[in-house]
């Protein structure tokens, strides 16, 4: 495989490279055999990164915001001027660019207990979100993503006692489209995700969350549905530095009829981390014609106090549901609607809940009522 | 007027030493408004009765017909069956996590409803006779909103079977062990539920293994199927006499 390469040479804010170089090597010469390393090259087996990495330069702009002006929240533009934290260059090389050739990001402060729910509309490329929850704030974060090609990278750290609920729609029809979130949590923070999405043309998820603080709790949920020869790749690390943490990750994917959908979930339990509960469920559900499904769970585990759990499952729509649905009167085809509504239904959940399930599944008149 | 017509009926299973025969030449005839207590020996084929009847995939009619009223039901789709109106009360219930239990029965009223050029009914309505109903048979409520049959124990899926029935009033109904697993009260709970729903125009086929459910629903005749094949058929006391004999000195 040919080398991947930087679209330009890049260039470190002055701050953003603290500890960085000392390896040696221009900053550029790192990124780009972080790049190229064989893990890293592992993550891109069944997407092509090249188009991806092209548009890492591509214009950016803000993020359009709603709910900013309430106590507790701040939300500036600033140049990229301070170490990131949480900011891993080996695990995400292509966002940490994306930071240098932007220069600048947007930063969201939190720091009380914000009642109404702050939203961000991606159109596009955005700049770079840098979220700081500070210790015991509280936060609802809904994002959501618009516009046919498009990057967003988001850097969040939550304080001591924090807690975020973050909620993103990802269902637009875009040619190409990428997500990268990086989530921090330091003691005892909370992190809820509810992720939705459509497969498009090609789109990738990637999702670097480290528990990084005793007795942090992270719980991820993610429903997806990948239809007509639509792609989706999600990249899931989950880092467990110190004692006590709690994790649960359940992903349901539907791929349908040509699509394609990789998942790879890796949970790393550092040497420490001990007390550690880590929970990992991916089911893949797949249907009509020539359904492409990569699933690949990966665990590395340096401690003997653990409890972990780790599964993945490919299949289709169990016959002793479906004759237990149509011997009710229900007609095949609606039986099958149900089951595949249900078993993403498992994983529909929080403030976009609604829309997401129009979207994916096409609502049904008694859901909205009940 | 015969509500059910099975005639010479033989159907077999595939199994990994080729199709094992199962059913072996059956006739049974329901009337309307008549309870058939079916009993027999584990394996003797009483669940695969129910099964074909229904259309459950995996059998294979070798042989003979199944009427219901004019229709020939070995034909059809299992949805095609239910809209006639055959109902199967499980041995198994089957759990479906996502699909609430409001969503599925309204799915299956109004797909009924639709084939039968009948109205489906507004929402509310429905909801509140779905929620009666469920108190009815000691059903909590809130049970509608959880998934079907989800986190369920076994009585309360049984029960649920029976809602279904008293819910979707069909014409024939087929009900497998619906007593198997229940408690005392369950028990009565659930006849008293087959008792509701039976009427001059309908009728019930109960599979069981207990003669004391039979104090509870009363039926018009005992069949006992053994190997394939009813061997005996009687009335009410026919089961009391299985219960002091056993089998044995049947077959
Ligand atoms: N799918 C199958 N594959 C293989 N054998 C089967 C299958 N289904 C049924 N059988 C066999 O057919 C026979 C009849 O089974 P059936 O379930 O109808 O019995 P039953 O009378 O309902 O028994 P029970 O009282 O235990 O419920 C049994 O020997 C059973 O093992
Ligand atoms: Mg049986």
């Amino acid at each position: 495989m040919a080398d991947l390469a930087l679209p330009k040479t890049l260039l470190v804010p002055a701050g953003l490279a603290e500890g960085l170089t000392e390896s040696g090597g221009t900053i550029n010469d790192i990124v780009q055999d972080a790049l190229n390393s064989p893990i890293h090259r592992e993550r891109w087996k069944y997407t092509k990164a090249d188009g991806f990495l092209t548009q890492l330069v591509a214009l950016s702009k803000a993020p359009t915001i709603y709910g900013e002006q309430q106590t507790g929240v701040r939300w500036l533009r600033e140049t990229i001027s301070n170490p990131i934290p949480g900011l891993d260059l080996q695990q995400g090389p292509e966002a940490f660019a994306r930071l240098c050739f932007s220069g600048e990001a947007m930063r969201l402060e939190i720091t009380g207990s914000v009642t109404d729910p702050v939203t961000l509309i991606h159109r596009s490329n955005t700049l770079p979100v840098i979220v700081n929850l500070s210790a015991s704030a509280s936060l609802t974060l809904i994002e959501m993503i618009e516009g046919d090609e498009g990057q967003q990278t988001v850097w969040i750290d939550i304080g001591p006692n924090a807690k975020l609920n973050h909620s993103r729609n990802a269902l637009n029809a875009a040619s190409s489209s990428w997500q990268y979130a990086s989530v921090r949590l330091q003691s005892s923070a909370r992190y809820h995700l509810n992720n939705h999405v459509l497969g498009c043309g090609v789109r990738r998820q990637d999702l670097h969350v480290i528990m990084d603080g005793q007795g942090a709790d992270a719980k991820l949920v993610s429903a997806g549905m990948v239809d007509n020869k639509a792609a989706l790749d999600q990249q899931i690390t989950l880092e467990h530095r110190q004692p006590r943490g709690h994790s649960e990750q359940t992903i349901h994917n539907i791929v349908a009829n040509g699509g394609k959908c990789s998942f790879n979930g890796r949970i790393h339990i550092h040497d420490g981390a001990s007390g550690t509960e880590a929970q990992l469920s991916n089911k893949n559900l797949g249907l009509g014609d020539n359904a492409t499904i990569n699933t690949k769970p990966e665990l590395e585990i340096y401690n003997d106090d653990v409890s972990c759990s780790h599964g993945a499952t490919v299949g289709t729509l169990s016959q002793e549901a479906l004759f237990y649905l149509t011997s009710r009167g229900i007609d095949k085809a609606e039986a099958e609607a149900l089951l595949s509504q249900g078993f993403l239904q498992q994983c529909i959940d929080g403030p976009l809940a609604e829309t997401a399930l129009k979207a994916m599944i096409g609502i049904r008149e008694l859901g909205a009522s009940l | 007027m015969k509500l059910l017509d099975v005639s010479n009926l033989h159907a077999s299973v595939e199994t990994d030493d080729g199709p094992q025969p199962i059913l072996k030449g059956l006739n049974l005839t329901v009337k309307a408004g008549e309870v058939h207590a079916i009993m027999g020996p584990n394996g003797s084929g009483k669940s695969t009765l129910a099964n074909i009847l229904s259309g459950r995939p995996g059998y294979t009619v070798d042989g003979g017909e199944v009427m219901l009223g004019n229709n020939n039901l070995l034909n059809l789709e299992p949805f095609e069956r239910a809209q006639m109106g055959i109902f199967l009360a499980f041995q198994y219930p089957v759990e479906i996590p996502g699909v609430s239990n409001m969503e599925f029965l309204k799915a299956s009223i109004d797909s009924l409803a639709r084939a039968r050029g009948e109205e489906q009914p507004n929402t509310a309505n429905f909801m509140r006779t779905v929620r009666e109903l469920a108190g009815s048979l000691d059903l909590d409520p809130a049970f509608l909103k959880r998934g079907v049959n989800e986190g369920f124990s076994g009585g309360e899926k049984k029960r649920n079977e029976i809602m279904q029935l008293l819910l979707l009033n069909p014409k024939l109904a087929l009900l497998d062990e619906t007593d198997s697993g229940l408690d005392i009260d369950a028990l009565k709970v659930v006849a008293d539920g087959v008792n509701r729903y039976r009427n001059q125009s309908n009728g019930v086929v109960l599979i069981t293994h207990y003669q004391r459910l039979l104090d509870y629903i009363v039926p018009d005749y005992v069949h006992v199927l053994s190997n394939g094949l009813i061997i005996e058929s009687g009335d009410k006391s026919l089961a009391l006499e299985l219960e002091a004999k056993g089998y044995a000195w049947l077959t």
